[in-house]
Order: C-alpha cells, then structure tokens, then sequence
C-alpha cells in the first residue's frame, strides 16, 4: 500500500489489527496486523526473503519519480530493523549469512545499486527514529547528500512468542494510554524517507516535498533494561534537547509511541508534561497499523507528514478514557490543524528513547559544530586468546568465554546481573568495565555509547528460537535486542547520553568513527564509549572500544 | 513442604542466573525483590514461566505474581495449593 492508502485508512478510521489464535501454532491468541497473503504475494520478489522483498517495494515506491543517482558514492542506505530476516533462522535452504542482517542490508543495496557500505541501525523500537536522526548527522556532517532510510520488521512466531513472555502482547485491538489498555499489538510494515541536504545546515529535507528533519536525539534511561523509567527521563530529555527555543504553539501534534503496554503509555504522559507539551494534541497510531517495530519510527513519521499537509489529526483509535497520570490532550475524536510542525517520540527496551522535530517552515537558531573534538583515547581489545588496554596485555588464566567471567570476578565481582547477561553483554560490559577502569574518571551525564557489530544478537537468536514454542524465557527474548548491551553499559555507569548500536558487514574504524563522532554535534555530549562488540560463539567474539 | 521449599531454592538460583548462591543462602520466609535478593520484573515473569513448565500451573494475569512471589515460602504454599504436575 501507499502512504497515500495507508494515510485514507486512518483517516477513514479503518485498521489491519485482525485476532489470530493458533496462528503459526502459538498456543495463546493474539491481535496483530499482518501483510496479507495477496500483500505478501504483490511484494514477494525472486531471489529475496520477505523481509527483504518488502524493503524493496517500500524502497522502490520512495525513489520512482525522484533523479537520484543512485550509484553515487555520496548515496547512503540505512536499514532500519529489529529481527530483519528472523524467518530464516536455522532453516537449512537458506543462506546463513543472510541471517545477519549487515548482509541482508547489502542484498537490498545491490538490488537499487547503492555503492557504499549500508548501516543498519538496530536499537530496538526506536531503529525507525535513530535511523533518521543518523541521517540528519551524517547529512550535516558532509558525508553524504542523500540517505535512503528504510525500515521494516516480518513477525514470525519469535517475536511474538517473545512478547507474549513478556505478559505484553494484548489478544484485542489494542487501546493506547486508555485506562483499559492490555498491552500492545503487533504489526508488519515497510516504510521509507528519503533525506537529501538543504543549503542550511542542521536541516534536512525528506521526500516528502517541503518537510524537513530539523532536529533528532538520543538518550537513555539509564534505568532498566526492559522497564522504562517511571518519570520519562531518557524521553524528556530528548524533547528537551529537540524543542529548545521553540514555541510550543508551532507544533501541530506529538506523535507519540503509544503502545498501549502499561508502563510505555504511563511514561509517555510524564515526560510530555514535563516537556511542557500537555497541550499539544497527541497521535497514537498504533491502533491502526499496531507497533512495526523496525517500521513505527519512519512509518509514524511518514503518516504524521501526510496527515499535517492535509490538516487533519488522526482520532487515536482505540482510546476511550484516560489511563495514565501525565497531563495531556489526547481525544478519541480526530481534530483538524493549520500548523505545520509535529514531535515524533518513540521509546524502547535498553532504556532507549528517541524524539525527532519535523516541520515545513520553521525559523531555529543555527548550532555550529563542535570543534573541540579529542584525538585522544583509551582502548580495550578482547578476543578469545588475548585481552589488551591501550596496547598493553592484560594478563587472564582463561581463554574463550570463561575469560570473560574471570575478568569479571577479578575486576568487578559485585555486579550479580553480570551472570543474568547473554555473552554478548558480557563481553560489551566487562570490555566497557576495563575501559572505564583505564579512563578513571568518566562525564556520566554526558557520555553515549555508540557500539557496532555484524552478527547481532545470534547467540540469544539461536537460544530463544530453539525454545520459543514452548514456553520462551523473557530474559533469553530481551537479548535477542542487540541493542541491549548498550543499555547495560548505560544502566551500570548512569550513562546519561544517547544509546546506539549499528550492524554493518565488518569492522571498518573510518566508518565507526565518523558516525561516532558525528554524535558531538550535540552540546551535551562530551565523552563516547564507542567500538566494536561482536560475539558470534564462544571462540570467535571480538571487542574494540575506544573512549574519546 | 521441606522438599519443595528446597526444590523451589535450586530451580529460582538456575532460572534466574544467581550464579554465585545457594540454597542456603535463600531465606525461606525473605522477601524475593526489592530489598531480599533484589529480583526485577523480568525475575518476576522467569518466575511465571517456571511455574508453568515446572508445575502446571498458569498464572492468566501476571498482577497476581505479587502476591505469590514475597518469598520462597508463598510461592512454595501456592505451588503446594495449584499444581497440576
């Protein structure tokens, strides 16, 4: 479907939420919307997964009519993805390297030409906002003229069956910050921006005629990994960041995450109240499309773009009566508008959230960029045989995964959650213990973690797959989020700055350190944690990261 | 009711990693979050998937938990109650 069919559903107040029960043999029942067969069959493309077919349509239907030249080494695809290509996981016919999804991204590349190296962001339900607050950095920043931002996430029975462990998933149409709210739905979606520079810096502008991307941040809660924090701290203080000097009467709508679970909806009213907005309407369109996931940030942002052009608000579908305790101005009623600016807000597990300002015609106060960069830094290399700070080796009794225990009864020892960790948080966190070590004394409020990797999450994938129709563990299921070590890296050491993890197919340092550094553009951030974390199985895993 | 109480001790320490303890080290009546062992609420929702996989029992709306979960002794006297394996 269009933006153009998709924005007439809301409008006509239709949804794709459908009650499924047995549906791929899951003993308990579920609401979600899915692409239908005939959908699936329109998209399905020779040679392709699902998941990659329905990138490419998105992608296709973003780029027919615009002249990009699409080669050009100026050209960037990002892919927004939780689980990318999850269906295929341990299924013999198909390739393995297909199931990272660095290699699923560059399928996609090749099949539109784009020639340079695709980055996946990959940080949980935010991917879809992240992906295009990557954008607008390395936009501004030079890198690039133009950034294909894609997104979208198949639901198989891992997802699901994950949140259903998580007591989440509701088995009705679910009902957003109602006070009746069961939890969330589950959705398919494929969504693509397309941003180009505009001559002024700190804005970019999408394929959405005469939008533009004004601002975007990231931070985290530094709370718990799968609980937000009760107060909304990451969220407000990314619309802090975002609606500085501007006038609150500018902005059409708050286009919220709204995904009807209790805690998310709960926060969501706090952080808005505290950011001042009580008054701004709300739109929560997960009663329409449920949570895409890789998709919800860029689809959200896509429908909220064509809603504004046409001065409507959409009716949150779903809501009744209020359920949460944050002051706001939400309505079961769709309202019309003649502004022209919106926020978008999305918040996720790791303790990740993410706000984007858009509008049509907004006059902002310009910020320089930094140039107070440091060269300097401290970095720590793990590898099953060898461990290393600042080039100088550090002596352990054990090699391979054990190492990683050893290291951390001899340097931490105090930390039990340590052991509730899949491997590859164990290796992010003990590497991230050293470093802090070696750097002494760390900036907590002011320092992001920024971590790269090309097998994901594959360990926990492996685990929660072979377990997930019978009774999964919710602590295996969080970890399938790669994303997750970031937020164990922020939750130990009240890291107050962004959380971010990219997927790219291999570990190229000119690439990490100019997206890492890109992150200084924003004043309040003086310190990164960044580097490469990958855990493949317990005798091939690598970390390198870096404090700058 | 001893047995149980020792079987629930071994079954919590592996289903929610607490690596570096043991039974004993569980006080039957402590309370199991918050203070106690500091459990989280992802503890909470191992703890409603243990129970069904271990004893049958299914918890439909897990608010319950809270009452169930203080400490080893009421989910041991739940377990005791509802179990059907």
């Amino acid at each position: 479907m269009t933006t153009e069919e998709n924005y007439q559903a809301v409008k006509s107040g239709r949804s794709a939420l459908t009650h499924y029960e047995g549906k791929w043999g899951l003993s308990e029942p579920f609401c979600a919307s899915l692409f239908t067969d005939a959908q699936n069959e329109a998209m399905r493309k020779n040679g392709y997964t699902r998941f990659e077919s329905v990138i490419l349509h998105s992608i296709n239907d973003a780029l027919s009519g615009t002249s990009i030249d699409i080669t050009s080494n100026r050209v960037v695809l990002i892919v927004s993805t939780t689980k990318g290509n999850i269906e295929i996981l341990d299924n013999p016919e198909c390739d393995e390297e297909r199931e990272y999804p660095a290699s699923a991204a560059q399928k996609i590349a090749d099949a539109i030409g784009v020639t340079t190296m695709p980055i996946v962001v990959c940080n949980a339900c935010i991917s879809g906002a992240a992906a295009q607050v990557l954008a607008l950095r390395l936009l501004d920043a030079d890198l690039y003229d133009y950034a294909i931002v894609t997104g979208a996430d198949c639901q198989s029975p891992f997802v699901v069956s994950g949140f259903q462990s998580f007591k989440a998933v509701s088995d009705e149409p679910c009902r957003p910050f109602d006070i009746e709210r069961l939890g969330l739905n589950l959705g398919e979606a494929a969504a693509t921006i397309i941003f180009g520079k505009e001559d002024k810096p700190n804005v970019s502008c999408t394929s959405h005629e005469d939008w533009a991307l004004y601002r975007g941040c990231v931070r985290n809660d530094a709370f718990h990994i799968s609980s937000p924090s009760p107060k909304g701290d990451g969220a407000y203080a990314t619309l802090n960041t975002i609606l500085a000097d501007v006038a609150k009467q500018e902005l059409a709508m708050v286009s919220v995450h709204g995904t009807a679970t209790m805690y998310n909806d709960q926060m969501e009213s706090k952080a808005i109240q505290r950011a001042e907005l009580s008054d701004v309407p709300v739109s929560a369109l997960k009663g329409y499309f449920g949570h895409t996931m890789g998709a919800a940030g860029l689809l959200e942002t896509i429908i909220s773009m064509r809603s504004i052009d046409d001065g409507f608000i959409p009716a949150n579908r779903g809501f009744e009566e209020l359920g949460v305790s944050g002051n706001m101005d939400i309505t079961s009623e769709s309202r019309t508008t003649n502004k022209n600016a919106f926020v978008k807000m999305i918040s996720g597990f790791g303790g990740c959230n993410a706000s984007l300002l858009l509008g049509k015609s907004l006059e902002l106060p310009t910020t320089d960029s930094r140039s107070d960069i440091k060269h300097q830094y401290t970095i720590v290399r793990i590898s099953p045989e060898k461990v290393e700070i600042d080039g100088k080796v550090f002596h352990t009794e054990c090699k391979g995964k054990a190492m990683l225990t050893e290291i951390y009864k001899s340097q931490v020892g105090d930390y039990p959650k340590f052991y509730k960790m899949d491997s590859l948080a164990r290796l992010a966190f003990v590497a991230s213990e050293l470093l802090i070590k070696a750097v002494k004394d760390i900036d907590a409020e002011h320092t992001s973690v920024v971590l790269f990797n090309r097998t994901s999450s594959i360990v926990s994938d492996r685990q929660h797959h072979s377990e997930m129709m019978n009774l999964p563990s919710p602590s295996v299921f969080v970890y399938t989020l790669p994303n997750i070590m970031t937020g164990e890296i922020a939750i130990r050491n009240g890291l107050k700055g962004e959380t971010s993890l990219y997927i790219i197919d291999k570990k190229e340092w000119s690439l990490m350190d100019s997206i890492a550094v890109t992150c200084f553009c924003e004043p309040d951030i003086h310190h990164i944690i960044y580097g490469w974390v990958d855990y493949k199985d317990d005798m091939n895993f690598e970390a390198e990261i870096k404090y700058i | 009711m001893e047995e149980l109480i020792l079987t629930l001790k071994k079954q919590i320490i592996e289903v929610l990693n607490l690596e570096e303890m043991t039974p004993e080290e569980i006080e039957t009546d402590a309370p199991l979050f918050g203070t106690g062992l500091g459990l989280d609420s992802i503890d909470a929702l191992e703890l409603i998937v243990l129970l069904e996989k271990e004893y049958g029992i299914r918890l439909a709306n897990p608010a319950e938990g809270k009452d169930i979960f203080k400490s080893v002794a009421t989910i041991a006297e739940y377990v005791h109650k509802n179990r059907t394996k």
